[in-house]
Parts: structure tokens; C-alpha cells; sequence
């Protein structure tokens, strides 16, 4: 019964995706709710789990063993369910949201179909027990980003979803190579077995590029920003709340709980952080395209989580998990209130874009909402896991690395009160602008109370977080 | 065994009973039915071969001996048929049937000729894969190659005739380098059986004999490399196979070249694996032609040409699995010539679809036909995703199983390298995807519809086979450990 619960998680959304398809062919509304409904399905799973561990019960299914070291099987520990929960909940919120935003154009039995087998590969990569499943749920997800980004079907746009699948697609497979490195050395693929082994550097390099691919760090951060020719929803959900996360989730998932790997790492890693947040953050200041500035504002929080994660301490762990939270939240409802501004005045120049509060004033107050969560104020949730992250790295006594992301704390800053004060303050540009559809505001507005009610509330996703030490 | 023999024999005879039927029937009657009952040959070879491979795992049968032209005689046995066998006559009989299918529609003249050709091919091919000696072998394998040229010339096209006349000189060359392989081993033993052949070369410490026996393997590697398609013998096979009917062109690049080609180079391994020399000539053909065919479709512009680098690539994987000269290598390269016969006869039936219902096959002319052609969209994605090794597709996993084979033989860097390989086949399928199906609908494109009736059921159900044997390829792997394979 109980490994029942993992598998109709992870396969509702999974198989369930091929049947909105046939659904959207007889009743639009039908398919937009059955959509929601597998999703549902995979939260109250990861709730089900939850509440089973914390009973001290980790839910698991199989070990299926096949040939080869391929012993299949999912298991919510701690992290799985952590980031199960995180995604299902911001997924659940985006998928409202396209129920407005999406109405309007063609393709949406694809939209929904890939939205939802997306949320199923999540969930599948987050509960995998094998290098091998990881790996499948992986590019499954790239596929997905593949197809969502070229939505609108415009050249420059599929020439992009090409990017994106390309260089998301090498990294994988650099970092499968990887996974058969550690498979030439113990035989196996199962996590299980390999728990707690050491693994030779050079695969942890291979996996890296998998991880920095997939959660776009510098140098193979480029895909991201071109990406946000996509949807809204899409550019929300895949490439800042949920897809972006895979990279850093597996970084915890291989790194921290399972393999011993080099000393170096936890040097070499947060440099790499630290020029990924530094250069992002330039280019986010510099950027003038409303949604690429989020992006790149992405891939400079992203270098935070890695950080967190790649420290080597236990609060760094718990910093970077409670940042990818506090992140997916935030960042999410950022992408969706740029996503509002863009669907009414259809530009994405901020120059051309000014004194929005006037006619948007609640989707205002959600991006004020969640942009002070971005940037780390207190009491939101950004601050304390930005709190935690920097106070790991100033423990392991690598002052200057902590100097950096300080200043990238600040950019961060900096870039979001521009955005903000070029879209939404000044001479309203587009009087006639009209807010965005209920759903849509109410999303955002959810989102950003969200962002500030996880603050308060802290403790509860910090627990989780400690457990999966 | 009586069933066991019936059906082994019925497997070559069966295509000169229907060749017969075809030519002794009124003209009338023969192109009414004689595709059907092609199509049921292929349907019972595929059903038998799968029966045949079940009952010789339930039963433990390695192989089966048996002979048609001396019956009775106990020590002449001209053929032999074991698992691999019959795991290759279930890819020929896959592709034979989905040609069929095709033929249906994209064949309205010369119907009789190219049932006549196509059951001469299955025959082959056939008695290819069951020959037991190295002669027996070229004889089917002239039948293949003959029965080709002719099945590319058949409708008299300018192209059709240039690209059949450039495999036919390119492929002599081929044959002139086999024959002459074979003639230095006989020289030495006096016979061309596989079994008395191998221990004898290989034993003797005689210099000159070595040298003798080295340059017969790399005169026979070359003769079927030319016939695989294989860098840097590959120049016939884009030609040919664009210039062909596209129910001729699923023939070629989803199983002639894999049976006349690869399955040569499977032969040469099992009588010659000991000789590290093989292995190594094995990895770089195999890698260079994975790499060239790769790069080379991405420049191409024709559809058919792009699926036709495409195959030179794949078998430079397939090849690549072989040198790592152990049963899971060969299990690997079987596995991959099935994900390979599935996805390659899935984009030519795009390429038969796309033909029938638009005309051209210019990538750079076609443009959104994913909103007019559904089911040819989806099914070109599926093995487009397929060939790239992109999970959790059958080409994924035959991938995976060619790169485990080849690390566990410790040819890590061979191994590393045809994984990182594979990008080039995502990126030249990206550049497809966004050309014909992905996109904007291109002008005048309006009034195209989806393929029709066999066209469009064979998309379907190979898309159908990608993905299931994908889902459930982690069971075969049990079924072929339980069986004692791996």
C-alpha cells in the first residue's frame, strides 16, 4: 500500500499527460482541471510521505532489480519529499495562472500535456533511488522545455527551445558519462548501494557540468535568459520556480547525501558560484528586457543555492534547501507578474514601459511582495535562507567568497528596484492597460503573501531541511 | 522439432513460393493481393522468429542445424539458425512488412517487379543470417546486393539509375575486397566453414601465415564496411538511398545494410575476435563514422538524405558496440539494429507521408506541417528522440547498453566519446524538427492533410513499438538474463 503512494505520485501526472490531449479534444475546461487534479494528486503523495516521516516511516517503493546494476525504485526521504512539496505547490499555483494566461493561444493541448509530464518527471527524478532513473526523468524534463519554449512556433523562438535543449542535453550527457565512470567503479547505478562511497574526481567534474547545465551557472548559464521568449507561466514554472532546481536537487542528492567526493569541491564549487553570481547579476543590471532581467536575476540566485549546497556544512545544506523554497516561491511569482505587464502591453522593453502601479496596482503589490523576498529583506523567506547561506560560507573561513556574493546581494538589490522603478513608477505609458484576469492577479497575489508568510513561519521548512542531514 | 523445422525452412522457402505465385498468377490477380501476401510472409516471420526465440530460451536450444539441398546427410549442414539469428530475421521481417506498407501506397507502377525483388531480398537476407560457411555468405549476400541495385533502378529515373549505378560500382569494390579475403583464408584451410576456419588461422605462430590471415580480416572488414555503409565507405549509401522509391529506402537503411553490412562484421568478430586487431579497426570505424554521419546530415537539405547520414552514424554505434568483443557488446549492437530498423522505418515513413501529401522532400521548403500532419509530427519527434538516445526510448537504452559493453571491456574513452557523440545526432535533428514539423506553417502548405490510410497506421504503430519496447526495455533485460545472454 505504502509504495503504492510514491508510484501513483510520480505516474499520475506522468501517464496522465497523454490523456489531456484526448481531453482537451472534448472539453477545454475538463483538461485545464484534470491537469490541476494530477498535480493535486502528486502534492497530496508528497504530503502522504511527509506525514509518514515524520512518523519516522520513509515511504518506498520497490527495490525492482534488473540486470546490469539497474535496480529501480523511488524513496521520499527528507529531500525528496522537501522538494517534492516544493514543487507541487508552486506548480499548482502556475497552472492556475495559465488558465488565464494560456486561453488565448493556440496549442494548448501540447502546453498542458508537457506542463503536466514535466511536474510527473519532477517528481520521478526526486524520489529516484538510481543514477540511471535520474538521468531518464532528466531529459525527460528537457524534452518538456524543448517544446514549452517554442510555444509561440516562431523561428527565433524554436531556434531558442534548440539552444536550450542542446545545451541542457550535452551537460547531461557529459554528466551520464559521469555516471558511468561511478558505474565502472562499484557496478551499480543504485543510490543504495553506492551511499557513501567515494567516487573519482573526474566524474564529479562530468556530473558538475550535468548540474551547471541544467541549473544554468556560469559558464553554461546562456540558455536561461534566451529562453524567456516562452510563455510566462512557462518561463515561471520551468526556468526559475521548478526546472532550473533539478540541477542544484541532484547536487544535494549525489554530493551531499550520497557519494564523499574531494575536498576540493568545496572550494572549487563556490568559486564557480561566486563568477556565475557576479556575472549574472552585471548582466542583470544592464538588461533592458523586462523578463531576461528576471533570468539573469535567476541564474545569480541559483549561484546562492549552489553555494549553500557545495559548503560542506550543515548550515550551508539547510541554507541552500530553504533557499531553493524560498526562490521557487519568489522567483516564481516574479516571472508571472512580468508575465502580466507583458500580456497587456505586449512589450517586454522596460524602457518603453513605465507607471504601471496606476493600472495594475495589485499585480504591484504582489511583485513588491515577492522582489523583497528575492533581494533578502526580513521578515520574508529570502532573508533567512540568503542569512544562512552567507553565515555557511563565512564557517568554512573563505572570507573572500563570502565578500562576493555580498555584493551580489546588494546587485540584486539594485537590479530589482530598477525594474521596478522603470515598469511600475513614473508617467503611466499604457493608461489604457488593463490588470490582468482574476486568476492570474490572484496567483501572484498568493504567491507573494506566500513569500512573506514562509518567513514567519520558518522554522517548519527549516525542520524538514534539518532532517535531511 | 518438427514444428522447429518446418518453420525454418519455410522461412527460405516460403519468399520462391510467393515469387513463384507472384509471376505464374493472371497480371491482374498478382497486383491486386501479391502486396498482402507479402505482408503476411513478413508477419509470419516475425510472429515464427519470435516463437522460435522463446522456445529455444524455454528449452535450451543453442542452435539448429539443418540442411535442404542434401536431407538426410549428417554432417552437411548448410545452415544453422540460433538467438541472434532469429532476433535479426525478426528486424528483417519488421522492415520488410513496414516497405510493404508503404508500397501500398507510394508503388502504383511495377507492383509485380518489386514484389518479385522484395521477396529475393527477404530470401537473402534470410539465408545470409542462417549460412554457415563464409561462401554460402557472399552467394545470399550477391542476392542482396543484386536484388538492391535493381529495386533502386526500377522506375527508370534519372537519380534512381545514377544512385544504382554508383552502389554498384562503390559496392563491386566492396565485393572484390571480400573475395579476396575469402580467397587468402582459403589458401590456408581449404575451407570456408565458420567452424573449421578460426582456431586453425589463429593458431600458428608462422609469420608469413599471420600476415596472410591479418590481411584476409581487413580485406573482409572492408568489403562489409563498404556494404554497412561505413566511414569512409559511405559515399554510395545517400544516393541510393534518396534516389530510391521511399518503400525501396526503408528497405536499404532500416536492415540491408545492417544484414549485409553489420551482420558480416558480426561474423568476422566471432571467427576473429581473438585478434586485438579487429577490435581496434572495429573502434575507429566506428567512431569516425559516427561522428561523420552525424555532421554530415546536419548539412544536408533532403530528408531522406538527412535520414541516410543518420544511418551511417548509427551504425558507427553499431559497430562500436561490436568491438568491445563481448556478448554484451554483440547484445548491444542486436539491440541497437532493432531501435534502429524501428526509428529509421518511422522517419522514411515520414519521408513516404511527407512525399505523398506535399511533393517535395526539401527541408528547407517545408516548414509547420506539425498542425497538418499530426500523427507524421508526433511519430518523427518519438524517433527523432529515439535516435538521439534521448530516454526513455528504445534508442536510449540500446545506447546505454552499447556504452555499459563497451566500458566493462574497459574502453572507457570509445565509450565517453560515442556518448558525447550523440549531441550531433540531437543537434541535426533539432535542425529537421524545426525545418519540416516545428514551427510556422510555410507557404502554399495549406491545403496538406495527414498521410493516409497504411502510411499513416504504420506511423502509428512503429511509434507505438518506440515507446513500448522503451517502457518495458528494463523487462527484456531480465527476460534476457533469465535466459542466460547476459
Amino acid at each position: 500500500m505504502n509504495s503504492n503512494i510514491l508510484i501513483a505520485g510520480v505516474c499520475t501526472p506522468l501517464f496522465g499527460a497523454f490523456l489531456l490531449v484526448l481531453l482537451g479534444k472534448i472539453n477545454q475546461k475538463l483538461r485545464n482541471a484534470c491537469s490541476l487534479a494530477f498535480v493535486g494528486v502528486s502534492l497530496c503523495c508528497a504530503v502522504a510521505a511527509l506525514v509518514s516521516l515524520l512518523n519516522g516511516n520513509v515511504l518506498a517503493a520497490g527495490p525492482w532489480e534488473f540486470p546490469l546494476g539497474l535496480t529501480f525504485g523511488f524513496r521520499a526521504d527528507a529531500l525528496a519529499v522537501f522538494m517534492a512539496l516544493t514543487a507541487c505547490v508552486v506548480s499548482m499555483i502556475i497552472i492556475i495562472y495559465s488558465y488565464g494566461y494560456i486561453k488565448e493561444y493556440p496549442n494548448q493541448n501540447e502546453y498542458y500535456m508537457m506542463v503536466t509530464l514535466f511536474i510527473g518527471a519532477m517528481t520521478g527524478l526526486v524520489y529516484s533511488t538510481n543514477l540511471i532513473m535520474i538521468y531518464i526523468f532528466w531529459e525527460i524534463s528537457s524534452l518538456c522545455c524543448w517544446r514549452l519554449i517554442g510555444f509561440y512556433r516562431e523561428e527565433m523562438m524554436i531556434r531558442r527551445a534548440d539552444k536550450a535543449f542542446v545545451v541542457t542535453v550535452l551537460g547531461a550527457l557529459v554528466m551520464l558519462i559521469g555516471f558511468m565512470g561511478v558505474y565502472g567503479e562499484y557496478g551499480t547505478f543504485d543510490l543504495n548501494v553506492l551511499s557513501g562511497r567515494s567516487i573519482p574526481s573526474w566524474c564529479v567534474w562530468c556530473i558538475l557540468c550535468g548540474i551547471l547545465s541544467k541549473s544554468a551557472t556560469f559558464p553554461l548559464h546562456s540558455w536561461l535568459p534566451d529562453a524567456g521568449v516562452a510563455p510566462s507561466p512557462v518561463t515561471s514554472l520551468l526556468h526559475a520556480a521548478v526546472l532550473v532546481k533539478i540541477g542544484v536537487f541532484a547536487y544535494v542528492r549525489l554530493f551531499v547525501k550520497c557519494f564523499e567526493v574531494d575536498e576540493i569541491f568545496t572550494t572549487a564549487v563556490p568559486v564557480i558560484a561566486a563568477v556565475s553570481a557576479l556575472v549574472s547579476a552585471g548582466a542583470a543590471l544592464k538588461a533592458n528586457d523586462i523578463k531576461r532581467v528576471v533570468a539573469y536575476s535567476t541564474i545569480s540566485q541559483l549561484a546562492f543555492i549552489l553555494l549553500g549546497l557545495s559548503c560542506g556544512n550543515e548550515v550551508g545544506t539547510v541554507g541552500g534547501l530553504l533557499y531553493i523554497l524560498a526562490h521557487s516561491v519568489a522567483k516564481g511569482g516574479l516571472f508571472l507578474c512580468c508575465g502580466i505587464v507583458e500580456h497587456a502591453v505586449h512589450t517586454k522593453d522596460m524602457s518603453k514601459i513605465s507607471g504601471m502601479i496606476k493600472t495594475m496596482p495589485k499585480t504591484a503589490v504582489a511583485f513588491i511582495l515577492c522582489a523583497l523576498s528575492v533581494m533578502g529583506i526580513p521578515p520574508f523567506s529570502g532573508f533567512f535562507a540568503k542569512y544562512l547561506v552567507i553565515e555557511a560560507i563565512v564557517q568554512t573561513g573563505q572570507l573572500w567568497i563570502a565578500a562576493v556574493f555580498i555584493v551580489g546581494a546588494v546587485m540584486t538589490v539594485m537590479y530589482l528596484v530598477r525594474l521596478f522603478v522603470k515598469v511600475f513608477l513614473g508617467k503611466p505609458s499604457f493608461p489604457k492597460a488593463k490588470e490582468g484576469s482574476p486568476v492570474m492577479v490572484a496567483s501572484v497575489l498568493l504567491l507573494g503573501v506566500l513569500a512573506l508568510v514562509l518567513g514567519f513561519v520558518i522554522a517548519a521548512p527549516t525542520q524538514l531541511a534539518m532532517e535531511v542531514i | 522439432m518438427n514444428m522447429l523445422n518446418l518453420t525454418v525452412h519455410a522461412m527460405l522457402a516460403l519468399p520462391l513460393v510467393v515469387l513463384a505465385a507472384n509471376n505464374l498468377l493472371a497480371k491482374q490477380t498478382a497486383r491486386k493481393i501479391a502486396l498482402y501476401v507479402c505482408a503476411a510472409v513478413a508477419f509470419f516471420q516475425i510472429a515464427s522468429s519470435v516463437t522460435l526465440f522463446v522456445m529455444y530460451t524455454r528449452y535450451g536450444i543453442t542452435h539448429y542445424d539443418f540442411n535442404i539441398f542434401d536431407p538426410g546427410q549428417v554432417s552437411a549442414d548448410y545452415f544453422s539458425v540460433n538467438r541472434l539469428d532469429l532476433f535479426l530475421m525478426v528486424c528483417i521481417g519488421i522492415v520488410v512488412f513496414v516497405s510493404v506498407m508503404l508500397a501500398l501506397e507510394t508503388i502504383k507502377d511495377h507492383k509485380r517487379s518489386y514484389v518479385n525483388l522484395l521477396m529475393c531480398l527477404l530470401l537473402g537476407m534470410n539465408g545470409m543470417v542462417m549460412a554457415t560457411d563464409l561462401f554460402s555468405l557472399y552467394v545470399f549476400l550477391e542476392i542482396v546486393g543484386i536484388t538492391s541495385f535493381v529495386m533502386i533502378a526500377m522506375f527508370r529515373s534519372k537519380v534512381g539509375l545514377e544512385g544504382s549505378f554508383k552502389y554498384l560500382v562503390v559496392s563491386s569494390l566492396g565485393i572484390v575486397l571480400l573475395l579476396s579475403g575469402l580467397a587468402l583464408i582459403f589458401m590456408q584451410t581449404g575451407t570456408l566453414d565458420f567452424k573449421a576456419i578460426g582456431e586453425s588461422l589463429l593458431d600458428t605462430q608462422d609469420s608469413s601465415r599471420r600476415a596472410l590471415t591479418y590481411s584476409a580480416v581487413v580485406l573482409m572488414i572492408s568489403g562489409f564496411a563498404v556494404k554497412a555503409g561505413a566511414v569512409p565507405f559511405h559515399s554510395w549509401l545517400p544516393d541510393a538511398h534518396q534516389s530510391a522509391d521511399t518503400a525501396v529506402s526503408v528497405l536499404l537503411s532500416g536492415i540491408v545494410i545492417k544484414i549485409a553490412g553489420i551482420y558480416g562484421l558480426i561474423v568476422v568478430l566471432d571467427l576473429f575476435g581473438s585478434l586485438e586487431a579487429v577490435r581496434i579497426i572495429y573502434q575507429v570505424i566506428g567512431l569516425v563514422s559516427t561522428i561523420t554521419g552525424a555532421v554530415l546530415a546536419a548539412r544536408q537539405h533532403h530528408f531522406k538524405r538527412i535520414a541516410a547520414y543518420s544511418s551511417v552514424s548509427q551504425m558507427g554505434y553499431i559497430i562500436l558496440a561490436l568491438s568491445s568483443g563481448t556478448t554484451l557488446g554483440v547484445v548491444g549492437a542486436a539491440a541497437h539494429i532493432f531501435s534502429h530498423a524501428i526509428f529509421k522505418s518511422t522517419l522514411f515513413s515520414n519521408a513516404a507521408a511527407i512525399h505523398e501529401e506535399v511533393g517535395v522532400l526539401d527541408v528547407t521548403k517545408l516548414g509547420g506541417l506539425e498542425k497538418k500532419m499530426p500523427i507524421t509530427a508526433f511519430s518523427s519527434v518519438i524517433a527523432f528522440l529515439s535516435t538521439a538516445g534521448v530516454p526513455p526510448f528504445c534508442g536510449f537504452w540500446s545506447k546505454l547498453l552499447i556504452v555499459i559493453a563497451l566500458w566493462k571491456s574497459g574502453d572507457t574513452v570509445w565509450a565517453g566519446a560515442a556518448l558525447a557523440a550523440s549531441i550531433f545526432t540531437a543537434v541535426y535533428f533539432l535542425r529537421l524538427q524545426r525545418k519540416v514539423f516545428f514551427g510556422k506553417l510555410a507557404d502554399g502548405m495549406q491545403d496538406v492533410r495527414e498521410a493516409k490510410n497504411s502510411i499513416g497506421f504504420i506511423e502509428a504503430a512503429l511509434t507505438a513499438v518506440t515507446v513500448g519496447a522503451g517502457l518495458l526495455f528494463p523487462f527484456a533485460l531480465q527476460y534476457l538474463q533469465t535466459a542466460g545472454i547476459i
